[in-house]
């Protein structure tokens, strides 16, 4: 694509960040599922434990671990932000990525947000509205503080270029 | 004007949806010769309760409602627990619509809605409901004082009963026919009545049923067929009953339509992005296209998608014009639009045979296996009827495709359940997002969405050209991509 990488990556510790939320919104539940058959099997139904262990294995346990090892580091090497003079730019995703460019004119609002997970790692993320929701860019795994200098350098640079944003 | 009150039989209107389950109580009496059981009594107790509780309702709504128009204001009271005043400047007033539901109608009643512009947040003051003859007194009263600039050439568009014949070519033929089934199987579930043990069912299936199978399945195709359309028929003559589409002032584009339920929707000028000319697969073939409008301020998706609609099913010259006129762009220039890479071709084709032909016909092999041998000549008449059906789906899919630049908007055109041709205004256009993923950055593929506020928010340029895809998105947004380009841009080049 012509469009070159963004200047700045998000926080290492994001890559912590991202496996603890695979582990607690994915990966963790696919375990816990398959051990709860695993062990119903093996106490009722021993005999099935032949064709149900490898299915377990397939369905459940491999693509959770892949899911939890692949996913943050993947993420890390995608994940980009940049503030140019005219729009902000950032890149996010890791198996389906998104470049996405939104010029500073038609900014509505600048947020920090900071989920109970993102707060125990010290990391927050900017919110930029616009008009409409295919134009809105997030930049996720940012530390706090770099957060807050962001949102307030995107908010001042919006109020810069003149326009009604819509 | 002093303060007026909302017509007493308002309250009528509201007992109505009350007449549903009264009249199944009823039919349920005749049903079981008068017997009332328990349920019958709760049902009962129900309704009577609703009554109570609605009649309450509106009485104390009627009694603290009251609106008048002062000197420069329109002013509305309402709210029983909650009250809540409010007014709009009469200068402002964009809009004055009239509606009526089947119910109001027959009471004489019609609600009416004085909007303004959006520019002051869209307010919409509503009256439900005013006797017919004061409710249009008070809309000249109203629009009298407005103030409006006349389009010079307002009606874009009427009703032809010609294009009645794309009727039976729209979704209704299909839905209709399951929507009627679906509500009788309930009425009938409701009444305790099975259809299969009614007398004329089963004696029917006894005459035809076991003898004479190849005479009634097409038989029954065809009735059902028969049915549908002439559902669509109705549906389409409910919806578009003396549809006219016009400029009401020279800010306002208005559709009006509806035959039982009149509506009428008001877009603004300023907040009209584009349109779109849309041609599923059935009316494709007969020649026919509709048109939305892309649109902000119409409510949330739902609503939006409800109220964009500006072109009945009709010729497609006709809805190419209208797509057109409505953005106020001259007639005739069919945009040429650029192919997309070949490889796109591909890819629709074998999406064809990875989601719908392989794994169908896999599973059908399985269970052939599994079960019966019945099972496996169907799998292979399957695989056989949906291969070529997958090969046409993605070469059209592939020529459907097409992007270009027409002057001062954007054109995108995709489908192919739905060939989507939409005119988008490149000022518009407030976001990039460029998105692929490893299959696609295989191919050298990727996709752009332009973000607007308005439609469905975020319209996509399916499967261009790595190398091609931010450049065009330049070529209609020069400016805020450049800095974030990997070259220097064309020009250093030359």
């Amino acid at each position: 694509m012509n469009l070159r990488p963004p200047v700045n990556r998000v926080d290492p510790r994001a890559r912590r960040w991202w496996s603890a939320q695979a582990w607690v919104s994915l990966a963790g539940p696919m375990l816990l599922v398959a051990l709860t058959m695993f062990v119903l099997s093996l106490l009722f139904f021993p005999k099935a434990l032949v064709w149900l262990g490898p299915l377990l294995v397939a369905v459940l346990v491999l693509p959770a671990l892949l899911y939890a090892l692949v996913m943050p580091p993947w993420r890390y090497r995608v994940h980009a932000w940049e503030l140019g003079s005219k729009a902000v730019y950032a890149a996010s995703g890791w198996f389906w990525q998104k470049h996405r460019v939104t010029p500073l004119s038609r900014v509505q609002t600048v947020d920090t947000t900071q989920g109970p997970i993102q707060r125990s790692f010290g990391l927050a993320t900017v919110v930029v509205t616009t008009a409409s929701t295919h134009g809105d860019v997030k930049i996720a795994g940012l530390a706090a503080a770099d957060a807050d200098e962001l949102a307030r350098r995107i908010g001042e640079a919006a109020e810069v270029v003149p326009g009604d944003a819509t | 004007m002093t303060w007026q009150r909302l017509d007493r039989r308002t309250i009528a209107v509201h007992c109505a949806w009350l007449v549903a389950p009264l009249a199944s109580f009823v039919l349920t009496l005749l049903a079981t010769g008068g017997a009332v059981g328990v349920r019958g009594w709760l049902t009962l107790a129900g309704i009577t309760l609703a009554f109570l509780v609605i009649t309450i309702y509106g009485v104390l709504r009627l009694t603290t409602t009251r609106y008048r128009i002062s000197a420069s204001t329109f002013e509305l009271n309402t709210g029983v627990l909650h009250r809540r005043r409010r007014s709009i400047v009469l200068e402002r007033v964009r809009n004055v619509d009239l509606t009526a539901s089947p119910v109001h109608r027959v009471l004489g009643l019609v609600v009416l809605r004085a909007g303004t512009a959006a520019s002051d947040g869209g307010k919409e003051l509503v009256l439900d409901a005013l006797p017919r003859a004061t409710a249009h007194r008070l809309r000249e009263e109203l629009l009298a004082r407005a103030d409006r600039t006349h389009a010079d050439d307002p009606v874009i568009a009427t009703m032809h009963w010609k294009w009645l014949r794309y009727a039976p070519l729209t979704f209704w033929v299909f839905g209709g026919v399951l929507i009627v089934a679906g509500a009788a199987t309930r009425a009938l579930n409701g009444l305790d009545i099975k259809w299969w043990e009614i007398g004329i069912v089963q004696d029917a299936f006894a005459a035809f049923g076991h003898s004479a199978l190849w005479l009634t399945i097409p038989l029954l195709a065809l009735g059902l067929t028969l049915l549908g359309m002439i559902g669509a028929i109705a549906v389409y003559v409910e919806t578009w009953w003396s549809y006219r589409l016009e400029w009401t002032d020279a800010e306002t584009l208005q559709v009006r339509r509806g035959l039982l339920t009149t509506r009428a929707v008001s877009i603004e000028r300023r907040r009209l992005r584009g349109s779109r000319l849309r041609e599923p697969l059935l009316l494709r073939a007969g020649g026919g296209a509709l048109v939305d409008a892309v649109a902000g301020g119409l409510g949330n998706q739902e609503e939006t998608r409800r109220r964009s609609s500006v072109l009945p099913p009709s010729p497609r010259a006709e809805a190419a014009r209208v797509a057109l006129e409505v953005l106020g762009l001259p007639q005739g220039t069919d945009p040429s639009l650029r192919k997309h890479p070949e490889v796109a071709q591909r890819r629709r084709v074998v999406r064809g045979f990875v989601f719908v032909t392989l794994p169908i016909t896999f599973v059908l092999l399985l269970l052939g296996f599994l079960l019966t041998t019945v099972l496996l000549h169907v799998a292979w008449i399957f695989f056989l009827v949906t291969a070529p059906v997958a090969v046409w789906m993605g070469r059209d899919a592939y020529r459907n495709l097409g992007h270009g630049i027409s002057g001062s908007h954007l054109v995108i055109r995709s489908g192919v359940f739905s060939r989507d041709t939409v005119l988008l205004e490149r000022e518009g256009v407030l976001s990039w997002s460029f998105s692929s993923n490893p299959f696609s950055r295989r191919a050298g593929l990727v996709t752009a969405t332009a973000a607007v506020a308005a439609g469905e928010q975020g319209y996509r340029i399916r499967d261009l050209a790595e190398s091609d895809a931010v450049d065009f998105a330049e070529a209609v947004t020069p400016n805020f991509l450049t800095e974030f380009l990997a070259r220097p841009s064309r020009e250093v080049l030359g």
